[in-house]
């Protein structure tokens, strides 16, 4: 038993056992609510009722309407979920950086390549979550909707998905760091 | 109402994984494009490896039906593919 209580205050957990955790909840996901995990769908979920609310003659189109109805649905409320996970996860390792000075951005290696400034690395996070949001309405899904969720069903488009990001992704990383690569 | 809790719940353990795998550090989803650090690799085939198994073993036995896979359409998965892998190169999530 403390072992166990030892592990779950670790602050990085083998991949392995945290890969276990996930794919049980992977299962849990579609035996209890016969549903899929996901993230960037509740995004779209959301946007959408914010859009219809704002300008409901541009979101009134195909898209919002029938692929991806604007609504709080259990994705939403999964994401909400998801945001309290990790909270729980950064508290029990006591990493938990709430309120703390370099909490808004923290990581060394970032500071290494792009510089210091905190608006910096906010922008390119925006930018790129627009990329990611994109991205992931055209290809049906993000890593954990289409590449875990779809892959575990054997679905080829999570493949197709899987392989086009690391072949982009390495390439974006190899023009970022360059010399450092 | 039940499947909204089902959600939060699953929700807090989807994300107590992905933190606990170290996911929602940037170093971590950069490094596995720079072939330095393959934790993010190995945790998302652990986790496609044993929720495969359990849920193919699962519907062997006639306990679950599986939800509607998503849908194929090669092109746009793999251009969405691309711009994604820009993305997360980017921002790191």
């Amino acid at each position: 038993m403390k072992f166990v209580l030892n592990y779950i205050h670790k602050e990085t957990w083998s991949p392995y056992v945290a890969g276990i955790l996930l794919g049980l909840v992977g299962i849990a996901a579609v035996w209890i609510s016969n549903s899929l995990l996901g993230a960037s769908g509740a995004f779209e979920n959301l946007a959408g009722l914010i859009g219809k609310a704002v300008a409901p003659d541009l979101f009134d189109n195909m898209y919002f309407n029938f692929i991806m109805p604007p609504g709080i649905t259990t994705g939403v409320i999964l994401l909400v979920g998801v945001f309290f996970g990790g909270m729980i996860g950064a508290a029990t390792s006591g990493t938990l950086k709430w309120g703390k000075k370099d909490a808004l951005n923290s990581d060394d290696q970032w500071k290494r390549i792009f510089g210091t400034q905190t608006w910096k690395r906010w922008g390119l996070a925006f930018i790129g979550a627009i990329l990611l949001e994109y991205a992931a309405g055209i290809a049906g899904g993000c890593t954990s909707g289409l590449a875990i969720s779809g892959g575990m069903l054997l679905a080829p488009a999570a493949f197709l998905f899987i392989a086009g990001m690391f072949a982009s992704g390495i390439i974006t990383a190899l023009a970022i760091y360059r010399k450092k690569y | 109402m039940t499947n909204f809790i089902t959600a939060l719940v699953l929700g807090v353990f989807f994300g107590f994984a992905l933190n606990k795998a170290g996911l929602t550090k940037y170093n971590k989803i950069v490094n596995v494009f720079r072939f330095t650090d393959m934790a993010v690799l190995q945790f998302m085939m652990t986790a496609l490896v044993v929720a495969m198994s359990g849920l193919f073993a699962l519907r062997g036995m006639g306990l679950v039906t599986f939800p509607s896979i998503p849908a194929t359409y090669v092109v746009g998965n793999i251009i969405g593919g691309l711009i994604f892998g820009v993305g997360m190169a980017l921002t790191g999530f």
